[in-house]
This record gives structure tokens, C-alpha cells and sequence, in this order.
């Protein structure tokens, strides 16, 4: 057991070829997801990625704070609205100044799903040669925890909260990552942070997409703070959206779903949900309405994952 | 407007779209971003179809809207790159929010404003209220008369622009379906005259460039300690781009052979008593009746405003001062005053005119004509005013209900 967990390590451990470019402490909550996430990207993808952002909890540790940076990177700050038409701006103008790049447009779900979402299209669907990564922590948490279209059915919000007339968020999520893959984009693909292996590869891939065009992950990122669960357990979190089906690993490589982690027995979503405050007030029936939308969506993959080896899209020659 | 003829440059019978198109194209810029709108849209299809004959160099990016056009030019131009969009009206607000963000990066934009008017979706109809809804985005706002003049400030917007001492977005303006549609014969310049008059820029110190590897960042976070500074900064480039600006106008003049006065053109204003203010297409009409008028011993004169932010007020304030009377005529509105925009502006510097008395004509809103009857009714209650009569102080001049009502 030991021996295959620093196998595991080291197998992560290989994929970090680069210096972590943040400085040791930075402004994030303990145990947040993100930061690990951020740290990790340019470790895999090199630190001369143009990174940029938006407002969010990533903004002042990715975006610089007062005259100050907390890390090397090269980095853009950019408006909610536009962060996917910026990357473009960047992408486009060094590709015409022949200028080696990598443009990593990394944002949360409300820039990506919510008022962002119109120009991530067009960008995937212009097929922008950069790199989207959506840091998924199902809601506006810098604003303090609101509810956005990544936010599941049942949890409580700020602007969803639980009480008489309501339990929690009474809508479903949204799919970003499969609308995503809907573009015909040259790299979609999910991740999160208890697979790094899985991530690292990811990664690379999407980096590498990029050079025909528009990559995009999506990567579930849990929060202690918004989502109630102990600083510690935010591995456990993911492990758990993984082993329940709640957030299937897969990648689109030229349209060609296919599943990259398959769990043999998923777990029933509650023990997915008992980890987080913000599912506390579920009743069985109410865990059940969130059972069918997971089932739902794992049933909706399974059969586009099927048809790997005949659904793919025409790959160029110079591909 | 003092034209040489010129051998450098050949007359082509194109409307002030195709113009607007032309100029963008012979700045070389690197990256066009741009989305169709009413009366823009003949820009962007020119630029496409330059883009698709491999006339034009550059990425040409069709984004899904006109946020996003503002957007990807900022960041383009913000990474190095020189950049071109263009707009109207509803796309102007729906870029908004970048457009702020552009004038607060000090990126140089250069961007194509064909006005039109924003009240509801059937305003399809030229008017200048689009450009005053952003008058106070940190922009700098230039304005033509004619299709020539069209062509001719996007180039000076360039230089301008991107001018290492100034570095402000500049957005040029023209009267939607007047100029838009209008064709008439444009000196279009040769390639290499565009590129030396541009080359200047070269020869500056380069602008900071958003580089990979490069450790740079920029749109930082929460900047507390450094944000009056860069206000301070950034008003204090406006200032001094008005007399930048009149440079350009002169050196564009030593190339080209056509100079505009710099901030403001004087149409006969050296012996005139009663001016006439105005911006934009109106010019060419209100420059027609001055001649009648002169014709007839009424000393008139035509002052107008080429740029708009800055203000001119230090140009306007010489050139008006010692006037006996002057009437603004505003294309747009100033809700919340009674008098149209500039007039309100204008206003500020009364005391410094001396003792000048001014009145406002709202005209020329929503597609109505300012027409020759409408300039001479203007041209003749100024003269009014200078002789002391009583004069309403806002005239809806093709809206007469307005006055009849009990007026403003």
C-alpha cells in the first residue's frame, strides 16, 4: 500500500518540471483548492504562460495586489465580461508577431458559465488558440457564496439560501464542460485536484492543443469557506464528486469522448454531500432529486463516451 | 480646409465607411476586431474583404459581440500590437465596460465611432448621443465633417494614440448615415506616405508590452496606493494631447497637403461677430448659409470642434472671445440641462469669453436634417441675441411645438 503511493507521488512529481513561480504564502483561505491548483498549473506548463484573470477569489493572489505580485508570472487582469475575448487579444496578436505562447485564460465558474459564457463560445467557436481553464467552485465565493449555473441542485447559497419556501439552490447545474465539447473544439476535458496525474496529463494535452486551436478544462475546484466542509478534507471532497459519478474525468480529444478515470461501483451522492455544509438541510427525497440529475448527466456521457473510435471530427493533415 | 493639389495621392468617389476602411488598412494594424452594427457594418465587410484579397495583414478577429471587439483590441494592443475596431450607438454600450477598462490601461486604441442615436431599438437614425453617453470614459474623441476628413483622422488618431507621450485611447467620430452612406471624392494616400508619416512612432521609446516570460502584469488588483497617480496621469495626458494633437494636424499637412487648424476649424471667424458652433456633418451646411449670409454683410463665422475630449477650451476660448453673440448647435442631449452638450460645456468658460452672450440649438436628433433653412434661422436668432434682443436661451429649432409650449 505504501510502496503504490509513492509510486503515485512520483508519478505526479514527474509531470512538475517547472518552479513554482507564487511565493510561499499568499492570500488564500487554508485549504483552499485553488491555490493548490494555481501553483500547480505553471509547474507543469512552465512559468512563461501569459496568465490572465478576472475579479474572483483567484484576482489578488493571480492579479496582483496594490503595486505588488505575488508570483512571475506574466499576468492580465480583465473584466468578467470579456475574459475569454482578452485571451484572444493576446493569442492573436503574438501569433502575428510570431511569438512563442501560451495564453491560459483562468477563471471561475461565474465568469466561465454565467457572464462570461457568450464570448467563451464565440472564442471555441472562432477555435482562439489559447488555453480556458475554469476553476469550478459552484458559485461566487469572493463576492461571498452566491449562487451560479454551476451551483447543484439543493445547495445553499447566499442568494439560494435555505428556509421555508426553499431548500437551497431548486435548480439543476449546468453541464459546462460537455457544452464545451459541443464547440468541436480541438481539447475539452475535466479534471480535479484528488487526480493529478490525471490533471498534469491534461494539462499538457491542452497546452499542446493550442496549437490548433481552442483547449478547454474544466476543473473541480472545491471551497472550504463557501462550501462548509473541514480545511482538510477538500482532496476528500474531490475524491468523492469523483467516486460518486457527481464529476466524471473524461477528455474530448478531436470530438473523441472518452472516459480517462471509469469507477467500477459509484457511490450514492450522499456520501458525496455529507463532506459540505451547504448540502446539510438534504432529505432523501431531495438527495434523490440530485441522485437523477448525476445519473442523468453520467447516462447523457456514457453514451457519447461509447461511441469512441467512430465519433470523432476530421483531423487535418497537419495534425 | 486648405487643400494642395498632390500627384501623392489618387481620388477615389468612396463613401466615409469605405474611407474609415481605407485608413485602417493603411495603418498596417495587427490585430482588427469587430462586430456588424447599423451604420458601421460597410467598414468591417471592406476590412474582411482587404483581409480575405491578402491586401491586409492582420488577425482579423469576428467576434460574437461588440464587448468582445473592445476586449480583444484592448489586450492586443495592451501585448504590443496596433489595433482597429469600430462601432455604433448599441455596440458602443454594450462595449462599455471595456472601454472604461481600455482608457484606464492607457491602452492606445484606435477605434471608429459611427454615431447614431441609443433611445430605443427603432433609432435607427444618426445623432451624436452615443458619443456623449462615453464622453467621460477617458477617451480621446475627434470628429469629421466629411468623408476626406474621416480618412484623415483615423490616421492622426494613430499617431496620436499611440504617441509615447500621450498613449490614451482615441475614438473617431462621424455622423452615421450622413457620412456612413455618403459617397463623395476622397484623396485616398499612398501606402509609403502613410508609412513615414507613422514612422514617427518608431523612432519613440517603445511602450510597455505584455510579454510571455516577461514577469509583467497589467489590470492589477485593489491598487490602493497607485490609483490617484494613474488618474493624475491619465488627465494629465488628455491636457497634453491638445496641443499634440495640433502638431499632428501640421505634420499631416507638410505630407498630405490638407490641414484642419488642429483642435478647431475657423471658418471665417477672423472679422465675425456672430458664431456658429458645431460639429460633425452639420459643418459642411452651416459653412454653405455663412457664405449666403456673408453675401448679404451678416459677419458669421463657423467655429468647429474637431475634437471633442479633451475639450479645446484654452483653442474655443481664443477663438470666440470678443464675440457678441454664439450659438451652439448640439446634435445630442443633455439630459438633466436645458441646453445640448457642448453649449453646457462651453458654458463653464463664460466669464473668459469676455462677455460673449450664448444661446443653444438643439437640431439634427434622430435623422432630422439641419438644413439651410435651419442654419439661417440659427445664424439669424444669434444675430439677435447680439443686438439685445430677447432670445430664448434653447431652441429645438425642428421642433417648434418645443418653443410653443412655453420652451426651456
Amino acid at each position: 500500500m505504501t510502496e503504490k503511493k509513492k509510486g503515485k507521488l512520483t508519478k505526479v512529481l514527474d509531470h512538475l518540471k517547472h518552479e513554482d513561480p507564487f511565493s510561499k504564502g499568499v492570500a488564500f483561505c487554508p485549504g483552499c483548492g485553488l491555490e493548490l491548483l494555481a501553483r500547480f498549473i505553471p509547474q507543469v506548463l512552465g512559468n512563461d504562460i501569459v496568465i490572465t484573470g478576472t475579479p474572483s477569489c483567484s484576482a489578488p493572489v493571480l492579479l496582483g495586489q496594490n503595486n505588488q505580485s505575488w508570483h512571475k508570472l506574466a499576468y492580465y487582469g480583465t473584466l468578467m465580461t470579456g475574459a475569454a475575448a482578452n485571451a484572444t487579444g493576446l493569442a492573436r496578436y503574438y501569433r502575428k508577431a510570431g511569438i512563442d505562447n501560451t495564453v491560459v485564460c483562468f477563471n471561475g465558474d461565474g465568469t466561465a458559465a454565467d457572464i462570461g459564457f457568450g464570448n467563451l463560445s464565440g472564442a471555441a467557436e472562432r477555435n482562439e488558440p489559447f488555453l480556458y481553464i475554469c476553476y469550478d467552485n459552484e458559485g461566487y465565493m469572493n463576492t461571498g457564496i452566491q449562487k451560479s449555473g454551476t451551483t447543484p441542485f439543493g445547495a445553499t447559497t447566499t442568494t439560494t439560501p435555505y428556509g421555508k419556501t426553499s431548500k437551497g439552490k431548486n435548480l439543476r447545474r449546468m453541464n459546462l464542460a460537455l457544452k464545451m465539447a459541443m464547440h468541436k473544439i480541438p481539447y475539452a476535458a475535466t479534471a480535479t485536484l484528488s487526480d493529478l496525474d490525471d490533471l498534469a496529463k491534461k494539462l499538457l494535452k491542452a497546452k499542446e492543443a493550442t496549437k490548433r486551436g481552442f483547449a478547454f478544462l474544466h476543473i473541480f475546484t472545491p471551497c472550504t469557506t463557501g462550501w462548509g466542509f473541514a480545511p482538510e478534507d477538500t482532496i476528500e471532497v474531490c475524491r468523492r464528486a469523483v467516486k460518486t459519478n457527481y464529476f466524471p474525468l473524461w477528455e474530448a480529444v478531436n470530438g473523441k469522448i472518452r472516459m480517462t478515470k471509469t469507477v467500477k461501483k459509484p457511490k450514492p451522492i450522499s456520501t458525496y454531500t455529507e463532506l459540505s455544509k451547504k448540502f446539510v438541510h438534504l432529505t432523501k427525497e431531495d438527495h434523490q432529486i440530485l441522485q437523477d440529475d448525476v445519473d442523468y448527466e453520467f447516462c447523457m456521457l456514457g453514451g457519447l463516451s461509447a461511441l469512441e473510435g467512430e465519433c470523432q471530427l476530421p483531423v487535418s493533415s497537419e495534425d | 480646409m486648405n487643400t494642395k493639389a498632390r500627384e501623392k495621392s489618387q481620388i477615389k468617389v468612396i463613401t466615409g465607411n469605405a474611407a474609415a476602411a481605407i485608413a485602417a488598412k493603411l495603418a498596417r494594424p495587427d490585430v482588427v476586431a469587430a462586430y456588424p452594427i447599423t451604420p458601421q457594418t460597410e467598414i468591417i465587410e471592406q476590412i474582411s474583404q482587404f483581409h480575405a484579397n491578402g491586401e491586409m495583414d492582420c488577425e482579423l478577429i469576428t467576434v460574437e459581440g461588440e464587448n468582445s471587439a473592445m476586449n480583444a483590441v484592448t489586450a492586443a494592443c495592451l501585448a504590443g500590437g496596433r489595433v482597429f475596431t469600430a462601432t455604433s450607438s448599441w455596440g458602443l454600450a454594450f462595449m462599455y465596460d471595456a472601454v472604461l477598462a481600455t482608457a484606464g490601461a492607457r491602452a492606445p486604441v484606435v477605434m471608429v465611432n459611427v454615431n447614431r442615436e441609443t433611445p430605443g431599438i427603432i433609432a435607427v437614425s444618426s445623432g451624436q448621443q452615443d458619443m456623449i453617453s462615453t464622453r467621460d470614459a477617458g477617451w480621446i474623441f475627434l470628429i469629421a465633417e466629411d468623408c476626406q476628413e474621416v480618412l484623415d483622422l483615423v490616421l492622426q488618431a494613430y499617431r496620436l494614440a499611440e504617441d509615447y507621450d500621450i498613449q490614451v485611447p482615441v475614438m473617431v467620430h462621424y455622423d452615421g448615415f450622413y457620412l456612413s452612406y455618403l459617397s463623395e471624392g476622397v484623396n485616398v494616400p499612398f501606402q509609403e506616405d502613410v508609412d513615414q508619416f507613422l514612422s514617427v512612432l518608431k523612432d519613440q521609446p517603445e511602450r510597455t508590452k505584455l510579454l510571455p516570460g516577461s514577469g509583467l502584469g497589467c489590470g492589477s488588483h485593489g491598487i490602493l496606493g497607485g490609483y490617484m497617480e494613474l488618474r493624475y496621469k491619465h488627465v494629465s495626458a488628455m491636457e497634453r494631447a491638445k496641443a499634440k494633437f495640433n502638431e499632428i494636424d501640421k505634420e499631416y499637412e507638410a505630407i498630405f497637403g490638407r490641414g484642419y487648424g488642429g483642435l478647431v476649424e475657423e471658418y471665417r471667424m477672423a472679422d465675425a461677430d456672430v458664431v456658429l458652433v458645431g460639429s460633425g456633418s452639420m459643418c459642411g451646411t452651416i459653412k454653405t448659409v455663412i457664405d449666403t449670409k456673408r453675401e448679404a454683410g451678416v459677419k458669421v463665422g463657423l467655429l468647429k470642434m474637431r475634437m471633442y475630449r479633451p475639450f479645446p477650451s484654452e483653442a474655443m476660448i481664443a477663438a470666440l472671445k470678443g464675440k457678441k453673440a454664439i450659438g451652439v448647435v448640439d446634435r445630442s442631449l443633455c439630459f438633466g440641462f436645458k441646453g445640448g452638450p457642448i453649449y453646457t460645456e462651453l458654458k463653464a468658460f463664460e466669464t473668459q469669453l469676455g462677455g460673449s452672450k450664448m444661446i443653444s440649438f438643439i437640431d439634427g436628433i434622430a435623422n432630422t436634417d439641419i438644413t439651410i433653412t435651419n442654419v439661417e434661422q440659427m445664424i439669424d436668432t444669434t444675430c439677435d441675441l447680439a443686438e439685445g434682443k430677447d432670445v430664448r436661451e434653447v431652441t429645438w429649432v425642428s421642433y417648434p411645438e418645443a418653443q410653443e409650449d412655453g420652451g426651456l
